[in-house]
C-alpha cells in the first residue's frame, strides 16, 4: 500500500465522521469540569453522583500527513514521511468567583475571574423572582458590563473577561457585574466560554449558579427547606472541596451540615464570599513523527526508523500487516529491545531518547513479505496519538527491484515518488507473475488477486484525485450556467427531496396498531402497493410509545411497538425495497415521554440509551419544568418538548436517525409536528442522516374571517414555506393549505378558490411545488379520529386534483384499500405514464363556481366539479384517460 | 473496518472518567462499529458522503495483462493504407489518452493540484490508458515578454508523466481560454489595446479577443516580428526545452490553429442560446483591405467593400436571411461563391502557414504533428450549411469544403484531430438541424482519401453510458481512429457518477483482447513510434 492509500483512508474516516458527529467532537472538546459547589439540593438525578475530578483524557489525536515535508531522501530509502502530531497539553488554572459589597448594602458586585490566558467570555443570565420555567433571563441593562452582547437564542448575555494583573504580576482575566439587590433578581447563572476553542466550562455539567436571595424550594426531602441559604459562607471553598471528595450518597448529609453551620440569615441579606475552582484546559501542541523505511540490499529486509520530537517516554504500539488487509499481526521474533507483547495483539516498544537531544527514536527490522507496518504512539496511559483517527500505516514494498532513479528527484514530488515506486512494484509483480508461466492455469488465481489489488488501487487513486479536484471546482465554471442547469442542482444537492417523481402511500391509519401485527399485514400488501404505482411508503412511528399509535415516543432505540417487532419492521422494509418502494420512517422529534420524575415529581428525566436529564426539555412549558432553553417553536403540551438547541440533544438525535437509516434501512423521514421546533434544526438532522426524501408535518389553522375561509391563504402557505425555507429546502412539507382549500371548493361549490390571484394553484404547491407534499387525508384528519375530514364522497375529486398536479402526492391507506382503488390506480398510472412530477407546470383553464380545470405540462388535462369542461384540440389531441364522479382526466396523444 | 487495539484502549480510558461520559464514549465506540456497516456496498449509494468516494467494484474490470505473444504483434500490424478499410472492430492499435486539466499549470508556472494529478496519472496508468494530453498555453509559457519562456511548470508535468510511464501529447495553444482563465500573453493584449484590428471582428464591430486574427499572420505587429515568426520561435524553444522528452514521452504535438485551437473563424463563440449560426468574421481592417484587393483583382471591385450585407446576425435564425437561406440564398450566387471562396481560402492559407511551420520545426524529432479540425455540426442538414460557412469552411450541398483543408494537412504530413466524436445526432436539438455524425463521416472520408491519420476527442465529459456508446461507435467500424483523447481530467472526470462509466468504457474498448485469455504481451516498445506498430501493454 502506498502513502496515497493511507491518506485516502483518512478521507474515509473524515467523511464517516460527518455522519455521526459524536465521535470526533468528543475527542477534541475540552472536557467539562466536574466540580461541586452548587447550592441546589443534591438529590437530583443519578448522574450527579460521581465526583471524580478527572476530566476525560483519552484523547485521540489526529495527525495530518504532510508529505511535502519529507526528510532527506537517501539512496535506498523506500519510504519516508513526516506526520505532524497534535499533542494535548493540560494547563491548570482556576476560576474565581467573588461576591463583594459595593458602596452600600444594596449595591453588590460579582467578580468572575480566570487565571488561564485566553479569550474568555462569561455567558450569563439572571433569574427573576417569579420565574418558574426559565432559569435564564436577560439582566437589566445597567447590570451588563461594557462590551456585553445579548444572545437572542437563549436569553443570555455574553460579557468578555478583561485582562488584569494580580499582585504577583501574573495576568488574570475577570469581569465585574454590578447589581442592586432591589431589582428582584434571585440568582445569577453563568458558564465560562473559551472563545478560542469554543469550549464551555460548566460546573458539574450544569451552570454555575450564584443565588442572591433566599432560595425557596419545595422539595420536602431536604432538611431545612424554606430556610434561607442563599448566602455563601466564607468557608465555602473548603466545603466545596469536601463535597468534591465525598461520595454521592453522602452529599445530602454534607450539605445539611453545611447549612446548619451557616449562620442564620435574614432574607435578602447578602454576604460576600470568595471561592476558587480548578480549571483544566487542554491545548494542542504541534509535534511530529518521521518514519522512514530503508531496504537493506543484502538481507532484503526492511529497516524502519521512527523518530519523534515528542517529549517524555514514547511507546510505539505496533504490529505488522501480512497481506493487503489491515489486520494487525505480530512479526517474527526477535523484537527490538524495550519491547513488550501487549495482549498478544501488538508490540510495545519504548523509543530511546537521543543523547542530549529532545528526540526519541527507534528502529525496527522487518522481514520481507510484510505489506505494512502499523502503529500508534502512546504517551501515557491515557494519551494516544494516531494518524487522523487511524493507525499510522506504513507500506512496505515487497518488490525486490527498486528503481534507484526515484531517489534523485526533488522533495516536491515526494508523494508521487513513493507511489510510483509502489506502482512499479505492482507492475513488477504482475510481470513476474505473468512471465513465469503464463499458460499455467493455476496462475490465474494469482493474477486475479493482483488485478483485484490494482482495482482497489485505481479506486482509491480516483477517489483521492476527485476529492482534491472537487475542492477546487469553484475557481472556474461559474460563468456558464444556463437555466436548465440552474434547476438541476436543486434536485441533486438538497438531500431529502427525492427524484421529483414520487407517489407516496401513507401506509397506516389510526387503528393500525390494534392487531399488533401491522408490519406483517403490510408485508402482504407490498407488491400490490408497488403495482399500483407507489414509489414511497410512509410507515407509522416505530418506537416504543406511551400511546399505542406511536406518537408519544419514550425509548427511541426500542423499536418494538404495537405495530410489530424490530425484526418484523426490518423484514417489512426489506420487502418494500424488493418491490422498489422507498420507506419513510415517522420520526417524532418534537417531544419525548420521560422515564423518571425529577425531584419535584415532574416527569422530565429520560431513560434508555438516550438518558437525558431535564436540560433536554424546553424551559417554557411549565408542565415539564425543563431546564433547557426556550422552545424554538410551538409547544405540544402532552409530553416534554425536546430542546433542540442543546447540542447533545441534536447529536443524539442525529445519531439516532443515522442508526435508523442503517439498522432499519429507512430511506427518509416523515417528521412529526415540526411546528414545535425551528426548521434549521431539521436541516441539521437531514444533513446528518441524508435521507432520500423527507417531509415535515407543519399543520396549523387556515385563515378565516367571520367563520368563512379566506380566499387568500397566502399567509397560511407562507408559514409552511417559511418552515421549508428554514430547513434550507432540504425537506418538503405537507400541503395543508391545498387540503383546506379543496375542502371549501368541493364542499360548497367554490371551485374558483382553486386559482390564486396569479392564476396558480392556491396552496403551497403553487409557490414551491417541489417541496409541497399534497394529501387529502391522513391518520389525524380522517381515519377514526376525523379531526378535519375531507368532504365525504368527494375524495376522488381531491385525488384527481393532487395526482395530476405538481407536488408530491400522498394517498391515504384507507382510500387505497377501498372502492376507490381502481380509480386511484388509473389516476396514478396517468401521472406516471405522462411523467408528471413535482415541478410540472400547471395552466389553470377554468376556475368557476362549479368547475375547475387545468392542463399540466401540456400533456394531461383535468377537470373537477360538476360543471362542463372539455380540453380544446390545439397542437395536442386529447383523449379521455379516466373519469369518475365529477372529475375527468385527459391525456394528449 | 477493523477494530484496532487503539479503539479498545480508548474505551478503557473512557471508562475511567465520569459515568455519564463513559456511556457517551461507549456510544460513540459502538458507532464506530456501525460505520463498518455503512461502508458496505449496500449503503454506498445511500450516503452521499460515502458514495462519493467508494465505487462498487463491479464497475471496475479485470485488468488485462498480455503475455508476450509475438504473433499478436504481427497480426496487429496493418499497413497505413489498409487501415482505413480493414478494421471491423476497435483494434488493438487504438491509443487511448486522457486530457490533463486545462489549468494543470497555473499562471505562476506551478502545478495546480499536483497531488490529484499524480494520483490521477497513476490511476490512468493502472487502468491501461496510454497517455495524457497537456495543453501548453501561450499566455503562461511566454507570459512575461516576447521571447521569455518559462516552461518550468510544464516540464514538471512532463516529468510526472514520464515517471508514470505514460505518453504525452502536447497541445500548443495560441489562444486564450475563458474556461480556465488563461489569457493571451499580456504583451500581446497590450498591443491589442492600441491596435484592436489584430483581433477577429464581426460586422457589428465586436472583437474576438481570445486569439489573433489570421489576417495579421504575416504582419510585423510585434516590434517588427510577425505572429507566425513568434509562433515559430515558441515552437523552437519548446522543442529545445523538452528535447529530453521528445519521441520518448512526448509522442505528438498539436498546434493551435485558431479559436479553441481549431482551424476556423471564431464565428460562433457564445453559448448556443439562439438559433443563429454565428457571424462572418471578416471585418477587421486587414481582412477588409485584403478582401478589397481580392475583389479588385477579380474584376468586381464592388464586391470587396464589405462582407455579405444580408448575412444573418448571430441572434437571427441562421437560414432566415437572404444570404444563407436554403433556397435562393445569395450563397449560391456568383457573389456568394466569390466571397465564400475567399473567406475559406484565407482560413486554409492560415492553416497551411501554421501546419508547415509546425511540421518543419518538428521535422527533426520523432513526434507526430496534428491540428484540430472543427466540427461545426449545427445546420449541417440544410443546403447552405450556415454554421460551417461562417466558420470559414466552404462546405455546402454543392461543394466539399473539407477536401481543401485536409489536403493542407496531408501536404504538411499532419494528423487531424476531430473533436466531438461523442456527439450523437439524436441528442442534438432538432431546430438547429444538426448532424455531428454525418459531418464526422464526411471529414473522415476526406482524411481517408488523403491518407491522414485521425485522432478523436470527445466534446464534453460524458454523463451517461450512452455517450460512451457513441464514442465507441465512432471508434469502431470504418471510421476507426488511431488515437482517442478523452477530455478531460478533473473533478467530474473522477466523480463517482462518471469514473465508473469511464472505466467500464475502457474495459469495453479493450474487450477484444480479453478473448486471448490471459495471454500477456510484454510491451514491445519498438523504436519506431508509428502507432500501428505499437502493441498495447496495459499493465506495464
Amino acid at each position: 500500500m502506498s502513502a496515497v492509500a493511507t491518506e485516502l483512508l483518512v478521507h474515509y474516516s473524515l467523511r464517516r465522521r460527518t455522519l455521526v458527529p459524536g465521535i470526533h467532537a468528543y475527542s477534541r472538546r475540552a472536557p467539562p469540569l466536574y466540580l461541586n459547589c452548587t447550592r441546589r439540593p443534591l438529590s437530583a438525578g443519578p448522574s450527579l453522583s460521581s465526583f471524580e475530578l478527572k476530566a476525560p483524557k483519552a484523547l485521540t489525536l489526529r495527525a495530518s500527513a504532510s508529505t511535502d515535508t519529507a526528510a532527506v531522501v537517501e539512496s535506498d530509502v523506500v519510504f519516508s514521511e513526516t506526520f505532524s502530531l497534535k499533542r494535548p497539553v493540560k494547563v491548570e488554572g482556576k476560576i474565581t468567583i467573588r461576591l463583594v459589597n459595593g458602596k452600600d448594602e444594596e449595591n453588590w458586585q460579582l467578580i468572575v475571574g480566570c487565571s488561564l490566558p485566553g479569550k474568555w467570555v462569561l455567558h450569563w443570565g439572571v433569574k427573576y423572582i417569579g420565574d418558574v420555567g426559565s432559569e435564564w433571563d436577560q439582566p437589566p441593562p445597567e447590570m451588563r458590563p461594557p462590551g456585553s452582547i445579548a444572545i437572542k437564542v437563549d436569553y443570555a448575555i455574553e460579557s468578555p473577561l478583561e485582562k488584569s494583573s494580580t499582585l504577583e504580576g501574573e495576568s488574570f482575566y475577570e469581569v465585574k457585574i454590578d447589581f442592586n439587590t432591589n431589582n428582584s433578581i434571585t440568582a445569577i447563572n453563568f458558564v465560562l466560554k473559551d472563545e478560542d476553542s469554543g469550549s464551555w466550562y460548566q460546573h458539574r455539567g450544569r451552570d454555575f449558579k450564584v443565588p442572591l436571595t433566599e432560595y425557596r424550594h419545595d422539595d420536602g426531602n431536604v432538611v431545612g427547606a424554606k430556610k434561607g441559604f442563599g448566602i455563601w459562607p466564607g468557608a465555602f471553598g473548603q466545603l466545596s472541596n469536601m463535597l468534591l471528595k465525598s461520595e454521592g450518597a453522602e452529599n445530602k448529609m454534607d450539605f445539611t451540615s453545611c447549612e446548619s453551620k451557616a449562620p442564620p440569615q435574614q432574607n435578602s441579606r447578602l454576604e460576600g464570599f470568595y471561592e476558587e475552582h480548578p480549571i483544566v484546559r487542554e491545548t494542542l501542541v504541534d509535534n511530529s513523527v518521521t518514519v522512514s523505511v530503508t531496504q537493506c540490499p543484502e538481507t532484503a529486509k526492511n529497516l524502519l526508523y521512527i523518530e519523534t520530537d515528542l517529549p517524555g517516554d514514547v511507546i510505539v504500539h505496533w504490529g505488522v500487516c501480512k497481506d493487503k488487509g489491515r489486520k494487525w499481526e505480530l512479526p517474527e521474533q526477535p523484537y527490538p529491545s524495550e519491547t513488550k507483547v501487549f495482549k498478544n495483539k501488538a508490540l510495545r516498544t519504548l523509543l530511546q531518547r537521543k543523547e542530549g537531544g529532545t528526540c526519541s527514536s527507534g528502529s525496527f527490522t522487518l522481514d520481507v513479505g510484510l505489506t505494512a507496518f502499523v502503529f500508534a504512539l502512546k504517551l501515557n496511559e491515557n494519551t494516544w496519538l494516531n494518524n487522523m483517527g487511524k493507525d499510522f500505516y506504513i507500506p512496505l514494498s515487497s518488490s525486490r527491484v527498486l528503481n534507484k532513479e526515484h531517489s534523485q528527484s526533488h522533495s516536491a514530488n515526494k508523494t508521487k515518488e513513493s507511489s510510483t515506486a509502489y506502482t512499479d512494484g505492482i507492475i513488477n509483480e504482475i510481470r513476474n507473475l505473468v512471465s513465469d508461466i503464463a499458460s499455467e492455469k493455476s496462475r490465474k488465481t494469482k493474477i486475479k488477486e493482483a488485478q483485484e489489488s490494482i482495482l482497489q488501487e485505481i479506486e482509491k487513486l480516483a477517489a483521492e484525485a476527485y476529492s482534491i479536484f472537487r475542492s477546487a471546482i469553484p475557481t472556474f465554471t461559474e460563468e456558464e450556467v444556463s437555466e436548465a442547469e440552474v434547476l438541476k442542482p436543486s434536485v441533486k444537492i438538497a438531500s431529502g427531496t427525492g427524484s421529483g417523481f414520487e407517489v407516496v402511500c401513507q401506509g397506516f391509519n389510526w387503528e393500525s396498531h390494534k392487531s399488533g401485527r401491522w408490519y406483517m399485514e403490510l408485508h402482504q400488501k407490498a407488491a400490490e402497493l408497488s403495482s399500483l404505482g407507489f414509489t414511497v411508503v410512509w410507515l407509522p412511528p416505530p418506537t416504543e410509545s406511551v400511546s399505542p399509535e406511536g406518537y408519544m415516543p419514550k425509548d427511541l432505540y426500542n423499536l418494538n411497538s404495537r405495530y410489530g417487532s424490530i425484526d418484523e419492521l426490518k423484514s417489512l422494509v426489506k420487502r418494500f425495497h424488493e418491490v422498489g418502494i422507498m420507506v419513510l420512517g415517522d420520526a417524532v422529534l418534537n417531544h419525548r415521554c420521560a422515564h423518571y420524575k425529577n425531584q419535584n415529581g415532574i416527569w422530565n428525566i429520560f431513560g434508555g440509551r438516550l438518558n437525558w436529564d431535564d436540560r433536554a426539555v424546553v424551559a417554557d412549558d411549565p408542565h415539564f419544568q425543563g431546564r433547557g432553553n426556550k422552545s424554538s417553536g410551538d409547544n405540544f403540551h402532552a409530553a416534554p418538548n425536546i430542546d433542540h438547541s442543546q447540542e447533545f440533544v441534536r447529536k443524539d438525535l442525529k445519531e439516532w436517525l443515522c442508526w435508523l437509516r442503517q439498522e432499519i434501512g429507512y430511506d427518509g423521514w416523515r417528521l412529526d409536528f415540526v411546528r414545535g421546533f425551528w426548521g434549521g434544526y431539521v436541516k441539521d438532522y437531514i444533513d446528518a442522516s441524508e435521507p432520500y426524501f423527507a417531509v415535515g408535518e407543519y399543520w396549523d389553522s387556515l385563515n378565516y374571517t367571520y367563520g368563512e375561509m379566506d380566499h387568500n391563504q397566502d399567509a397560511h402557505r407562507q408559514r409552511i414555506v417559511d418552515w421549508i425555507n428554514a430547513t434550507n429546502g432540504c425537506a418538503g412539507a405537507f400541503d395543508v393549505t391545498t387540503k383546506g382549500i379543496l375542502h371549501s371548493a368541493l364542499e360548497r361549490y367554490e371551485y374558483w378558490r382553486l386559482s390564486d390571484e396569479k392564476g396558480k394553484p392556491p396552496g403551497v404547491v403553487g409557490w414551491w411545488p417541489s417541496r409541497a407534499v399534497t394529501f387529502i387525508e391522513n391518520h389525524d384528519t380522517g381515519s377514526t379520529q376525523g379531526h378535519w375530514r375531507f368532504p365525504g364522497g368527494k375524495e376522488m375529486q381531491g385525488y384527481a386534483y393532487i395526482l395530476t398536479h405538481p407536488g408530491t402526492p400522498t394517498v391515504f391507506y384507507d382510500h387505497i384499500f377501498s372502492d376507490y382503488q381502481s380509480e386511484l390506480s388509473k389516476l396514478i398510472s396517468v401521472r406516471t405514464r405522462n411523467k408528471i412530477h413535482c415541478r410540472s407546470i400547471v395552466k389553470v383553464m377554468k376556475a368557476e363556481r362549479d368547475v375547475y380545470a387545468a392542463i399540466i405540462d401540456e400533456k394531461v388535462a383535468m377537470k373537477i366539479g360538476p360543471g362542463y369542461y372539455e380540453p380544446q384540440t390545439g397542437p395536442q389531441k386529447w383523449s379521455l384517460a379516466t373519469e369518475g364522479k365529477d372529475y375527468k382526466v385527459w391525456e394528449a396523444s | 473496518m477493523e477494530v484496532s487495539v487503539i479503539g479498545s484502549s480508548q474505551v478503557n480510558n473512557l471508562g475511567r472518567v465520569d459515568l455519564r461520559y463513559r456511556e457517551v464514549g461507549l456510544c460513540s465506540f459502538s458507532k464506530n462499529l456501525n460505520f463498518a456497516k455503512i461502508s458496505s456496498p449496500k449503503y454506498s449509494g445511500l450516503f452521499v458522503g460515502q458514495s462519493s468516494i467508494s465505487w462498487s467494484s463491479k464497475y471496475l474490470f479485470p485488468l488485462i495483462v498480455k503475455a508476450s505473444a509475438t504473433a499478436q504483434t504481427e497480426a496487429a500490424v496493418t499497413s497505413e493504407k489498409a487501415s482505413g478499410t480493414r478494421r471491423s472492430e476497435v483494434d488493438n492499435n487504438l491509443m487511448l489518452y486522457v486530457g490533463l486539466p486545462l489549468d494543470a499549470v497555473s499562471s505562476t508556472n506551478t502545478i495546480n493540484h499536483a497531488r490529484a494529478i499524480a494520483a490521477g496519472l497513476k490511476a490512468l496508468k493502472l487502468l491501461g490508458v496510454d497517455g495524457v494530453e497537456l495543453p501548453i498555453w501561450w499566455g503562461i509559457a511566454e507570459k512575461e515578454a516576447r521571447g521569455q519562456y518559462n516552461w518550468a511548470g510544464y516540464l514538471s508535468v512532463a516529468e510526472m508523466v514520464q515517471k508514470m510511464g505514460l505518453k504525452l501529447h502536447v497541445s500548443l495553444c495560441f489562444h486564450a481560454c475563458k474556461e480556465s482563465r488563461v489569457p493571451l500573453p499580456e504583451w500581446v493584449s497590450q498591443i491589442g489595446e492600441s491596435q484592436p484590428d489584430i483581433y477577429f471582428t464581426d460586422r457589428s464591430g465586436q472583437r474576438y479577443k481570445d486569439c489573433l486574427s489570421l489576417s495579421v499572420d504575416d504582419l510585423p505587429i510585434f516590434d517588427g516580428k510577425t505572429p507566425i515568426q513568434v509562433y515559430k520561435e515558441f515552437c523552437e524553444n519548446f522543442k529545445t526545452s523538452f528535447s529530453s522528452f521528445m519521441g520518448s514521452t512526448i509522442t505528438g504535438i498539436s498546434i493551435g490553429l485558431g479559436p479553441d485551437g481549431e482551424l476556423r473563424y471564431p464565428s460562433y463563440h457564445k453559448p448556443a442560446k439562439s438559433q443563429g449560426a454565428g457571424e462572418f468574421q471578416c471585418y477587421d481592417k486587414n481582412m477588409l483591405s485584403h478582401l478589397k484587393q481580392h475583389a479588385e483583382a477579380s474584376g468586381n471591385p464592388l464586391w470587396g467593400l464589405s462582407g455579405p450585407h444580408d448575412a444573418p446576425s448571430s441572434k437571427e435564425l441562421a437560414t432566415s436571411s437572404g444570404f444563407l437561406k436554403e433556397h435562393g440564398g445569395s450563397w449560391e450566387s456568383q457573389y456568394g461563391d466569390f466571397f465564400l471562396s475567399w473567406y475559406a481560402g484565407q482560413l486554409i492559407s492560415h492553416g497551411d502557414r501554421l501546419l508547415s511551420l509546425a511540421s518543419s520545426t518538428f521535422s527533426d524529432v520523432p513526434i507526430a504533428v496534428s491540428g484540430k479540425v472543427p466540427l461545426m455540426h449545427s445546420w449541417y442538414q440544410t443546403r447552405s450549411h450556415p454554421a460551417e460557412l461562417m466558420a470559414g469552411i466552404y462546405n455546402t450541398v454543392n461543394r466539399d469544403g473539407y477536401e481543401g483543408i485536409i489536403e493542407v494537412f496531408s501536404r504538411n504530413s499532419c494528423k487531424a484531430i476531430l473533436p466531438g466524436i461523442d456527439l450523437a445526432d439524436e441528442d442534438q436539438p432538432k431546430e438547429t438541424r444538426s448532424s455531428p455524425e454525418s459531418l464526422l463521416e464526411q471529414i473522415i472520408f476526406s482524411c481517408r482519401k488523403y491518407g491522414i491519420e485521425i485522432s478523436g476527442q470527445n466534446a464534453r465529459i460524458s454523463g451517461s453510458p450512452s455517450g460512451f456508446q457513441q464514442i465507441k461507435k465512432s471508434l469502431t467500424g470504418e471510421n476507426a481512429v488511431d488515437l482517442f483523447t478523452y477530455q478531460r481530467m478533473g473533478a467530474s472526470f473522477f466523480s463517482p457518477e462518471h469514473f465508473p462509466s469511464f472505466t467500464a468504457f475502457v474495459r469495453d474498448l479493450r474487450q477484444p483482447q480479453l478473448h486471448s485469455d490471459d495471454l500477456a504481451v510484454e510491451k514491445v516498445d519498438s523504436a519506431e513510434s508509428l502507432p500501428e506498430k505499437n502493441v498495447q501493454m496495459q499493465a506495464a
